[in-house]
């Protein structure tokens, strides 16, 4: 077969293999994250780990997948049927919720593994001082079970102390194990699938294949970066607070681009603060490697040939970079976003005509814990909310919709009532949020919960008071707002709080608009 | 001869096929053009053309996905629950694309300043928590009614639990004057208020339009006229006048109903069909019957209604192959489409296309190409080919090749997405091909899935509308109801599953009625069900299908019931054409031709056969390509074909 004829074809088998993974997952997963949410990744990696297709999942998983596969290969010695477990964001992982699983593949008749499938889910709860692990934390110890990487399945048996220690450790130990089992599954159709190329192609074939998609994937991506202004190009912006009275807190961000490689450097920005938004290395690249993946105009395979042409340096012990025992719950879900943020308002500069106006900039995450007058069981409900994205340069920004590192569901209003002792008052789109403009930014979404019991609310929430920036004189758009309504008054929380409140209650989560592009009255033409 | 009365009558974008059936069991199939203005038109003239006096004719009607597709729907308000006014602007909150910087979202059908929010709040068990003022429900009720619009959906929170606020809204509604009302309690009572809205939306969107048509059509024709829908049965036109929305995903429908009954003739139960067209290529799944789907869309609307599970890429004979600027070779998902076609039409298209790759590789015979009326420009698409083989850095032979093999790769991904993903080995089935382009590439395709045969139907081209006269009259009905299935009260269950089948019976009033119940199940705390038959093993049947499909069961977890599910059926009573004679000495199929045509590495000489003059029990030895009107059909070296006595054309490995 030509090469060109099988890069394609490859592409395809591959890609499809990784989405069936998802689709096993998904389906039969437990946690609303995963099966309602979509918050989940599946990919494949060839010999060395290196990451030849991932599924179309969560963006924010991209870059940080092949670091849990390189930690499982490092720190286990991997034989086969084996499932190796990980969540430990400083040793592979991002944070505690997002549970990854790797599994060898081998090829009958070969010591060493031949492939390597792995799947990442966020699960609802793994422990910690808040239900839902997502709390206001200052240490990683109070965030929740730090696992890592470790043996979950020996020779195709599941290893029991191992799964006991962790369920042991979790608030819904039923629904965790349900999840853990959804995601074996997942790795075993990833197996299989594979093994039946070998079967098909041969394993030089496959082995050939898998090389030859990454160089392709680095073509496609210097090509793209080939389309930028040579020159450093420098942005800031900031997180507001890391929710104990430190803020704001800067990330910069120079980019040098020389003809086809690019240096992404972060020097300059905030060192790790005691707040839970701290990113690890993993996510860092993560929302690097988004920002280069969506200038490459063709469809190409993801994979780790698109970061070949990229070299990022992010200072030790900073927000970006942090080191034990930062907390790091928020730095996958929020600090991800202003990185996103702030690398393209520096393309911006570069590739004027092509990079939007900041999105909402936050996943307004929302916990809220208790126990449900219903029935008497404990509840943990964890979920984002979507904001308005930023107004491109040639069309207006999507209202009330999830941008750039996630691309999570929404929990249906039903599904949502028959789960949980809420009442949604309202869900609606946050009309005048968005940024003026030549093209207007998308507007956030209003959603008021009214809690029917006693609960714990935890808000991880940023742009609060920072604004998504505007591009080319579009305005920016207006910052979110967390309000309780409580025994009639209204009241503003903190973007980044954690309180008990009383049967009753209603909080109403007001989400960013995205930012306007151009000067309004522009002509559009 | 007489015939029968019952004909099938299929809207088509060129042509509109007529098929009916003499009372001596054979069928008679003829086209007339379409006539996309008014396709009634169309239709009257091919029953007139029959000659039959009092039809009963199956129509197969894309004035619905039309509708939808162009935007040409009515002008339509929505009435939800006072606060929800923007469900269909959020949807679930994501886009279709992560990469894409550019992505947008389909337009609400309905804009904001047409949403109407009603005071009213019911909960998930159906208790009312905000009662219902009537004086409100009027209130707006005249204000729609004075604005003028066609049509009005209403969505009101959990309705599927309790019906009653809705159906005052609707009482309200239709006193006001407005003539088109969509309760989604009637259209779709299901959970998940998202997906419901948008399909009871879409039924008022595009109902008024189809109401229109078939009000026509039953002034010319008489009311013994039923409407193929989207699960592969048909609809009486009373209920497809108020459910429009179940004939929007229809399209498709009738070619899998057509080539399951075929196929089961010809011995075969267990199939995939195949329908590559020049755009996009369609395929299913039936084991023992047509596999059905709960979850589809049209352009990123949701469309929750129960459909056959057709699985469609867009990849077809028109696809046009390119070439990335790292050298890539890629194929579609642009089409050449009918205007300018392939290469070789001779139209202007100048891009390759997989037609113009299969002709470069002699697989297509251009003195057959539909039945030798329409010229190919082979040099045309040689110089198509060798364009696109020095922008890849090619050999041409190879470079065509790797277009067919792409192609071959995408429709192989898209059998496994119903096939392998849904538990299901491929080797097991049949592959059933029909469409134009479909036969150039089934052989190849069926072998790279180790599926053991190919059939293809005699006249491909008008399997659809024969499916629509074999369609039986089914209605699906619905209703959420979510409990543990270890502590369920089975008197709710039946009081619930009885109501329904009363529906049925209203609704669908024969002596021959079948009703069926089936539940969508899931382990408690998942997001996705199964369905599954409804009795007494309903519980064992989920653990054995989930292991099959995912791999795992648990037999531990507790299991719980989410929808309730009532098919009625009516059959259509309509036999298969009766086998044909196979005579005891079948004389050696004669080839028009002998041309040369590429297989792997090598340039084989190959004869070419007009499928008119194959004799049930003709045997051909490949290599071989098969001529006929609408199609051509290529057997490889290491397949063999016959003629059974239906006239199937049926291919087998012969390494086997």
């Amino acid at each position: 077969m030509l090469e060109q004829v099988q890069l394609e074809v490859f592409r395809n088998l591959f890609h499809s293999i990784a989405e069936e993974m998802g689709v096993a997952l998904c389906r039969t997963a437990f946690s609303p994250n995963i099966k309602e949410r979509r918050d989940y990744s599946c990919a494949i990696f060839d010999a060395d780990g290196h990451t030849v297709a991932q599924g179309d999942h969560m963006p924010v998983h991209l870059g940080s997948m092949p670091m849990s596969v390189a930690a499982a290969i490092e720190a286990i010695d991997m034989a086969a049927g084996d499932v190796v477990i990980v969540n430990d964001p400083f040793q592979g992982g991002t944070h505690l919720p997002d549970i990854t699983l790797v599994q060898p593949v081998f090829v009958e008749g070969h010591h060493r593994a031949a492939f390597y499938v792995a799947n990442r889910a966020h699960h609802s709860d793994v422990g910690g001082i808040s239900p839902g692990s997502m709390p206001l934390a200052t240490s990683i110890y109070q965030e929740g079970i730090r696992i890592p990487p470790m043996h979950l399945v020996r020779s195709g048996v599941v290893v029991e102390e191992a799964m006991k220690l962790i369920l042991a450790n979790v608030r819904t130990p039923v629904e965790r194990e349900g999840d853990l089992t959804a995601q074996i599954a997942s790795n075993r159709t990833g197996e299989r699938r594979l093994l039946e190329l070998v079967d098909r192609y041969s394993l030089p074939t496959v082995a050939e294949a898998m090389g030859q998609l990454q160089d392709y994937a680095e073509r496609l991506t210097r090509e793209a970066i080939r389309g930028m202004a040579n020159g450093r190009f420098v942005f800031e912006d900031a997180m507001d607070d890391d929710g104990f009275g430190n803020g704001p807190l800067p990330i910069r961000v120079a980019i040098e681009v020389e003809d086809e490689n690019v240096t992404v450097d972060f020097a300059g920005t905030a060192p790790q603060t005691a707040g839970s938004i701290n990113a690890v290395s993993a996510i860092t690249v993560s929302a690097v490697f988004y920002c280069f993946r969506v200038i490459v105009d063709w469809p190409i395979p993801t994979n780790h040939g698109t970061l070949r042409p990229l070299s990022v340096k992010i200072p030790a012990g900073s927000l970006l970079d942090a080191r034990p025992p930062a907390a790091v719950a928020a730095g996958n879900v929020e600090t991800s976003q202003r990185i996103v943020d702030t690398v393209l308002g520096a393309m911006a500069q570069a590739l004027p005509g092509v990079i939007p106006a900041a999105s909402s900039g936050t996943m307004n995450n929302l916990t809220i814990g208790g126990v449900d007058p219903r029935d008497g069981r404990q509840y943990a409900y964890y979920e984002t909310t979507a904001g308005g994205m930023g107004a491109r340069p040639g069309a207006s920004g999507l209202d009330a919709t999830h941008t750039h590192m996630t691309n999570s569901l929404n929990t249906p209003v039903e599904a949502l009532e028959h789960s949980y002792p809420f009442r949604v008052r309202r869900y609606g789109v946050r009309r005048g949020s968005g940024g003026l403009g030549r093209h207007r930014g998308g507007d956030g979404i209003r959603r008021d919960i009214e809690i029917l019991g006693d609960a714990r609310v935890t808000v991880l929430a940023d742009r609060r008071e920072s604004s998504p920036y505007g591009l080319a004189g579009g305005q920016h758009g207006a910052p979110g707002r967390t309000v309780l309504v409580d025994d009639g008054h209204d009241r503003d929380l903190p973007g980044k709080c954690s309180l008990d409140v009383k049967r009753g209650a209603v909080v109403s989560l007001r989400t960013p608009g995205g930012g306007g592009f151009g000067a309004a009255g522009e002509d559009s033409s | 001869m007489k015939s029968t009365g019952l004909i099938g009558i299929d809207t088509g974008g060129t042509f509109t096929d007529v098929v009916y059936q003499l009372v001596d069991g054979s069928i008679r199939v003829f086209k007339v053009p379409s006539t996309p203005s008014d396709p009634s038109q169309a239709v009257l003239s091919g029953l007139e053309s029959s000659g039959i006096e009092e039809p009963e004719l199956v129509h197969g009607s894309t004035v619905a996905t039309n509708a939808l597709l162009e935007r040409a729907g009515a002008r339509c308000a929505l009435v939800t629950t006072a606060g929800f006014e923007d469900l269909l602007l959020i949807g679930r909150q994501t886009r279709g694309d992560i990469y894409d910087l550019d992505v947008e979202k389909p337009d609400p059908l309905v804009p904001s300043s047409a949403c109407f929010g009603l005071n009213e709040r019911i909960g998930p068990q159906g208790e009312v928590i905000v009662a219902l003022e009537s004086s409100e429900c009027t209130e707006i009720a005249t204000r729609i009614a004075r604005e003028g619009y066609d049509s009005v959906a209403i969505c009101l929170l959990h309705s599927y639990a309790n019906p009653s606020h809705e159906l005052a809204m609707a009482a309200a509604l239709r006193s006001a004057g407005v003539s088109y009302v969509s309760a989604s309690c009637e259209v779709l009572p299901e959970f998940r208020e998202f997906e419901r809205c948008s399909t009871t939306t879409v039924n008022a969107y595009v109902g008024p339009v189809m109401d229109r048509y078939l009000e026509n059509l039953e002034r010319a024709v008489g009311s013994g006229v039923r409407i193929m829908q989207s699960n592969g049965g048909a609809l009486s036109l009373k209920v497809a006048r108020e459910r429009a929305v179940e004939t929007v995903l229809s399209g498709p429908a009738g070619g899998v109903v057509g080539a399951h009954a075929l196929a089961s003739a010809a011995g075969f139960d267990d199939i995939v069909t195949f329908d590559m067209g020049g755009t996009s290529t369609d395929v299913s799944l039936c084991s023992g019957v047509p596999s059905r789907t709960g979850e589809s869309s049209l352009e990123g609307i949701p469309i929750r209604v129960t459909m056959l599970d057709i699985h469609t890429v867009g990849a077809g004979g028109g696809s046009v192959a390119w070439a990335d600027p790292a050298g890539g070779l890629r194929v579609g998902p642009r089409s050449a489409g009918a205007n300018p076609g392939p290469a070789c039409y001779g139209q202007g298209g100048r891009s390759a296309t997989v037609t113009d790759a299969n002709l470069y590789l002699g697989r297509l015979s251009p003195d057959h190409f539909l039945g030798g009326t329409r010229d190919l420009d082979c040099g045309a698409a040689r110089t198509a080919i060798e364009a696109i083989a020095q922008e890849v850095g090619g050999g041409p032979s190879e470079v065509a090749a790797g277009i067919v093999t792409i192609a071959n790769s995408r429709m192989e991904g898209a059998i496994r997405v119903i096939s392998v993903e849904r538990g299901h080995d491929p080797r097991d089935f049949t592959l059933v091909c029909f469409g134009g382009a479909g036969g150039l590439h089934a052989a190849e395709l069926a072998a790279s899935l180790h599926m053991p045969r190919v059939l293809v139907p005699p006249d491909p081209g008008t399997l659809s509308a024969y499916g629509m006269l074999l369609a039986d009259i089914v209605r699906d009905y619905s209703r959420t109801h979510i409990a543990f299935m270890h502590e369920l009260n089975t008197a709710d269950t039946d009081s619930l599953f009885e109501e329904l089948e009363g529906q049925a019976r209203v609704e669908v009033d024969s002596r021959a009625l079948r009703l069926e119940r089936t539940a969508d199940l899931r382990y408690h705390g998942q997001g996705f069900e199964l369905s599954v038959p409804w009795h007494e093993d309903s519980v064992d049947t989920f653990h054995r299908m989930h292991s099959d499909r995912y791999g795992y069961a648990d037999r531990s977890r507790d299991v719980e019931v989410v929808t309730l599910r009532v098919r009625a059926t009516v059959p259509a009573g309509v036999e298969v054409p009766l086998p044909g004679v196979i005579a005891e000495d079948v004389v050696a199929a004669t080839p028009a031709s002998i041309t040369s045509t590429r297989f792997g590495d090598e340039d084989l000489p190959t004869p070419v056969y007009e499928r008119t003059t194959l004799q049930p029990g003709a045997r051909l030895a490949g290599p071989a390509v098969v001529a006929e009107y609408s199609s051509t059909t290529v057997i490889p070296p290491d397949w063999d074909g016959r003629v059974d006595e239906f006239c199937n054309l049926v291919l087998e490995r012969n390494d086997a």
